[in-house]
């Protein structure tokens, strides 16, 4: 009777996020408390169990990289970056797209895909209104580019960062495993970026040589700020490749070089706190008691149990099922919730092929499935609503319709792309 | 004093007002704001200089002022561009939070004209009697009238 009213507990929590009827933090936390109030929850299970309490790595690893984030955005680096691009691609607005959707693309691998797009949004704004394009398109196009991107390492997109302490996986296992395939699917998508917008690369040559003549040296805030970040930047990319070798867990990594930067800048608490989503990570712990209950009374081993004999030892099958199926959920829900939800069962499933890699390779299904889908409608990703806000905030408004019939051609040919990759990687020749 | 004697008479302006005529009105006039009045003349509301700028200058700059570098004086020439075809209705924020206005009886207290002033963030009130405009009293004026009484005392 307890796990029956556990799972309603869970759906009526998870129909709340993904119908937005009420902010998905307060979805999340009233979830996590009927899960108290069924009995559930405890102490223990909550906050001190590795299978069904709060994963601290994932939270402090996000705090982490948002305090990072909040140091560099007071460096202007990425202001400078930007019109240095656009002046670089001699203001021809295909080519000023390109450069951004890359920077946006490598900055969302290397810090994350959230705040990078909310460091990039503006000084694109900025761009468009000198060089006199519509932002919309480059806004649409830099939300697209950063879920591709972001899939390409552990940090890159919150997912990534929940797979990857949910299995144990390595900074460097998502780099060999996905980064190879992010690159081509990034050579692919500029290509689309010239067809899906290519009404709005209108060339005004005056507007180019006002960019021209701009200085983005000008940019740069604090010099001595922005060699400390690229410095300590550089560090705790060098931990993240090392940290197995070093023992020591990427969420170490990134307080640790979190506390350096705090140390090494003169900034107050209010500056260096500036880009941490207080709400996301409470939404996240909501997120992982919600389904740490699950665990707690026997539902995720039972699905597990049936998924596990329904797949059997036909690993193609399940790994096309997840990342076709977990494409198309994360375009409907958030894909957060959607991945903290199905790493126990993913994790069943890889346990059952006895550290085979083609059950294994399951990881990667789950990882590009939430991660590209999330392309899929304005909803899909984090980084796709904070660039509907931003443009909205600025007078550009993106309609869902008019962002999903962007992101979900992006979605599909990124994800049919991905299908032979894991297909010729893990199962051709037999792992 | 009372609020009817600091009021000093001051142009109003209507809600369909052209933004760029009221902008300009502001400019020549040098006043902080202006009066918005109803149809029936009644005060409406105030339009803070502070709200035209805000109605100028792009949401993104606003949020990080040092992205204004970026802008030279052609560039502000075209923000300024942005007022034309528009009217006092569109320089307002949204949304229109008509039940409390900036304005005082013609009875108020310097303190309460400067609580007014202080609670709703606007450099300028206006003083009614009934339903008629006396004028406004600005930022600047009630100042110079508080310091005066207390200068004295130094």
């Amino acid at each position: 009777m307890t796990a029956v009213l556990v799972v309603a507990a869970f759906t009526a929590a998870y129909v709340l996020i993904a119908t937005e009827r009420i902010h998905r933090v307060t979805a999340a936390l009233f979830g996590a408390a009927a899960m108290v109030v069924l009995g559930v929850v405890d102490t223990q299970v909550a906050f001190f169990s590795e299978e069904t309490g709060v994963d601290w790595n994932v939270i402090f690893l996000l705090l982490g990289m948002m305090v990072i984030v909040s140091v560099i955005k007071q460096t202007g680096v990425f202001d400078y970056v930007a019109i240095w691009a656009a002046k670089r691609a001699r203001g021809r607005p295909f080519a000023v797209m390109v450069l951004l959707v890359l920077i946006t693309a490598v900055a969302s691998a290397l810090l994350d895909n959230v705040t990078t797009v909310l460091l990039i949004a503006p000084v694109t704004l900025l761009l468009c209104d000198r060089l006199g394009l519509p932002p919309v398109p480059f806004l649409i196009a830099e939300a697209l580019a950063s879920n591709i991107g972001g899939a390409a390492t552990l940090i890159g997109d919150p997912p990534n960062i929940i797979i990857a302490s949910r299995a144990g996986l390595s900074f460097n296992d998502f780099v060999i495993n996905l980064a190879p395939i992010v690159v081509i699917l990034m050579v692919v998508f500029i290509g689309m970026c010239r067809l899906l917008f290519r009404h709005a690369f209108q060339y005004d040559e005056e507007r180019v040589a006002s960019v021209m003549a701009l200085n983005e040296r000008d940019m740069i805030r604090d010099r001595r700020l922005l060699i400390r970040s690229g410095v300590v930047l550089a560090a705790v990319m060098v931990g993240f490749v090392a940290h197995s070798a070093l023992h020591i867990e990427p969420s170490l990594v990134a307080l640790l070089g979190a506390g350096t930067l705090v140390a090494v800048s003169d900034l107050d608490p209010p500056q260096f706190l500036e880009e941490v989503e207080w709400p996301t990570l409470v939404f996240f712990m909501g997120l992982f008691i919600m389904v740490g209950a699950l665990v707690e009374v026997g539902v995720i081993a039972r699905l597990g149990e049936m998924v596990t004999n329904a797949v059997g030892e036909r690993f193609f099958l399940a790994s096309s099922v997840l990342l076709w199926g977990s494409a198309l959920l994360s375009g409907i829900v958030d894909n957060i919730p959607y991945v903290t939800t199905m790493t126990p069962l993913v994790q069943g499933l890889v346990d059952s092929g006895n550290g085979s890699p083609q059950a294994d390779a399951l990881w990667w299904a789950l990882a590009l499935g939430a991660d590209l889908g999330g392309n899929s409608t304005a909803v899909g990703a984090s980084a796709n609503v904070v660039i509907i806000g931003i443009a909205a905030r600025n007078g550009h408004p993106i309609s869902f319709w008019h962002f999903t019939k962007y992101g979900v051609v992006v979605a599909v040919v990124t994800i049919a792309i991905s299908w032979p990759y894991l297909w010729l990687r893990y199962y051709a020749f037999g792992g | 004093m009372r609020a009817r004697e600091l009021a000093r008479a001051m142009p109003t302006v209507a809600v369909d007002t052209d933004a760029m005529q009221a902008a300009q009105l502001m400019a020549a006039e040098r006043l902080p704001g202006l009066i918005v009045c109803r149809e029936d003349g009644r005060p409406y509301t105030i339009l803070p200089g502070s709200q035209v700028l805000r109605f100028l200058i792009p949401t993104y700059i606003q949020d990080d002022p040092r992205l204004a570098r970026a802008f030279d004086e052609k560039a502000s020439d075209e923000m300024v561009g942005k007022l034309a075809r528009r009217t006092v209705h569109d320089l307002l924020p949204k949304p229109q939070d008509v039940d409390e206005l900036p304005v005082v009886d013609g009875d108020a207290t310097t303190v309460e004209v400067a609580a007014v002033m202080a609670r709703m963030h606007s450099p300028l009130v206006a003083v009614v009697a009934g339903e008629r405009v006396l004028g406004a009293i600005t930022v600047g004026r009630l100042l110079s009238h508080l310091l005066s009484a207390t200068s004295p005392q130094r």
